[in-house]
């Protein structure tokens, strides 16, 4: 298989000159198995481009088939979705999946894609559209592909999956904050908590049972793809915002044994020259550490090469 | 008066090294009086980066006031509210004029309310805003007072819906934003009305999403070509025509090429007087 990059950027896009490189659409990775259709995850603006590539091949003539696992349905998640050529060709089959919600999923797309939002609503789109909900845990099969997912901490719950196919495997686990210091879920914190407090017996030993989760679908796995929006200063400020940061990213890297850390969901205002600096920095850590991961950051177009070709 | 531009791109923002020279944010232009009142029209993608420079001034210290106009509410004119960083500092003051569905204030506020549902934004509702963030239903017709400018809008056609047009005037001088109009006979001459709107204004920005060889296949989506908008500065006898809103898909080199076509085009059809201005990322104007 190979897994591309087509949106590495968290929160919103952001184009202009200090994120050429490393690009400014939000999250969108391609996981393409050998003698399959693709298997996208997040459908950011990233998947705009990857669209009109796919309409290159089959999709063009609607007989294109793919999957989008979605990890969670905030706008920097979703909103290439409206702009992905193949939904508007007849004959495409196009499968959905993403975390059950309190409305059925396809509420939730349909009220993206309607007046007063955007013109074009999803009953117009004329592809065969499938919408899949799952729940942490939930183990299902595209194709020959197996997926499986886990909970993480982010408000209003994400969810981290695994593909594994053509004898190599890849997690997604964006976006979600450590599992230490707070347990985020519902409730809108108005305010960064403090790091100090103990936590109750509780939550603590909920976190236990998600960071146990995250590492049970990473473990061994050729790639892991982590949200690592924040410095970790920057994660100190902003603990209840439910992203990451490098350090905790290596933790969970070296305890799941991965063969490749790559840092993803990088922070808007980030410049390519600071990515540059941040991945430097950590690879020094990883080999002082003697680690034996490879440590890369993600940017658009970059593709990496996993088990069969 | 000056205009500054924040975002100049359609439908959806558009990264990459070959939209660097114009820039790939959504819709997003400032309008700041010789007295200093703020006017800031549509929330697109370029509002966060307007935001990060207002915090610098008042409104990082809570003592910030601007009025926002809104054309319409398609996520590429809203999209930047939930990260323009002033309506989290308390004491900043702001007031939302937009297209009211019927007339209707409390309308509007739950279509922007909708955009921070918990399924989609961390913020979850406009509640969470530190700022005073009022939602009013922008009259049509009559003039309103707005940071101590006058302005008065129109509702044009946009594809199956309507957008807000602007005419804003201060001391005589006049600026009218008109972006995301799209007559439904589309290549038909501007229409009596519209002309009267943007008649003899300074600057008129206007809709110049397409070339007129893009629009044949992309019919009724509410956009205009630079050959209406060119028509449209001709028969109002504008001073002077900004390009606004470009496709997604254009590169630089494109949009290059599309205000070359329409100051063409203004040459060939009576519109020589009209200088051209092609709206720019982070360029500014001054009436």
């Amino acid at each position: 298989m190979k897994v591309r990059f087509w949106g590495v950027r968290g929160s919103i896009p952001v184009p202009g000159r200090s994120t050429n490189r490393y690009g400014g659409n939000t999250s969108c990775v391609e996981v393409r198995p050998k003698n399959a259709g693709p298997i996208i995850i997040d459908a950011g603006t990233g998947l705009r481009r990857l669209g009109k590539t796919l309409m290159e091949e089959a999709f063009k003539d609607g007989k294109g088939k793919a999957s989008i696992l979605i990890s969670h349905t905030h706008w920097d998640h979703v909103q290439g979705l409206p702009f992905f050529s193949p939904m508007y060709r007849a004959g495409n089959e196009i499968e959905i999946y993403a975390r059950q919600r309190d409305m059925h999923l396809e509420a939730v797309f349909s009220a993206q894609n309607r007046a007063p939002y955007f013109p074009v609503p999803l009953s117009a789109m004329h592809a065969d559209m499938r919408f899949r909900e799952v729940l942490e845990g939930t183990k299902f099969e595209i194709g020959g592909a197996k997926i499986s997912c886990t909970r993480l901490n982010h408000p209003w719950i994400a969810i981290a999956y695994r593909v594994e196919v053509d004898g190599a495997s890849v997690v997604y686990c964006s976006d979600t904050a450590p599992f230490a210091d707070y347990l985020l879920g519902r409730e809108f914190v108005t305010q960064a908590p403090s790091l100090d407090e103990p936590l109750s017996p509780e939550t603590t030993a909920e976190l236990a049972q998600m960071r146990a989760g995250v590492i049970n679908l990473a473990k061994n796995a050729d790639l892991l793809i982590y949200d690592t929006q924040f410095t970790k200063e920057e994660y100190r400020q902003r603990p209840h915002w439910g992203h990451s940061h490098p350090d905790d990213a290596i933790a969970i890297a070296r305890e799941a044994k991965v063969k490749t850390l790559c840092l993803f969901h990088h922070a808007p205002l980030r410049s390519d020259d600071e990515n540059d600096k941040i991945l430097a920095q950590y690879r020094e850590v990883v080999a002082a550490q003697n680690d034996k991961f490879d440590l890369v950051s993600a940017y658009e177009g970059l593709e990496i090469p996993l088990g069969d070709q | 008066m000056k205009i500054r531009f924040w975002g100049v791109r359609g439908s959806i923002p558009a990264p990459g090294p070959d939209t660097n020279r114009y820039g790939g944010n959504t819709s997003c232009v400032s309008v700041t009086s010789d007295s200093g009142g703020l006017i800031i029209i549509d929330m697109g993608t370029g509002l966060m980066h307007l935001g990060n420079t207002l915090m610098g001034r008042e409104f990082g210290k809570g003592q910030g006031k601007a009025s926002i106009l809104l054309s319409h509410t398609h996520w590429d004119h809203i999209q930047g509210l939930g990260f323009f960083a002033p309506v989290f500092i308390g004491g900043n003051q702001f007031a939302v004029w937009g297209p009211g569905p019927y007339g209707s204030a409390e309308m509007l506020e739950d279509i922007l309310e909708g955009q921070m549902d918990p399924n989609f934004s961390p913020l979850q509702t406009l509640k969470n805003f530190s700022a005073t963030f009022e939602v009013k239903a922008a009259p049509c017709g009559a003039p309103f007072q707005a940071e101590g400018l006058t302005v008065t809008c129109r509702e044009h056609p946009h594809g199956a819906t309507t957008a807000l047009a602007f005419r804003i005037e201060e001391g005589g001088k006049s600026f009218v934003y008109a972006s995301d109009v799209g007559q439904p006979d589309e290549g038909a001459p501007p229409t009596p009305e519209a002309v009267e709107f943007y008649r003899g204004a300074d600057v008129l920005l206007h809709d110049t999403t397409y070339f007129p060889h893009n629009q044949l296949n992309r019919r009724n989506r509410g956009f205009s070509t630079y050959e209406d908008a060119a028509a449209a500065a001709i028969a109002a006898k504008v001073k002077r025509l900004v390009t606004f809103h470009y496709d997604q898909d254009y590169t630089d080199d494109d949009v290059d090429a599309l205000v070359s076509a329409c100051r063409s085009w203004l040459d060939a059809h009576g519109g020589k007087e009209i200088e051209l201005v092609p709206a720019r990322e982070g360029e500014e104007i001054t009436i």
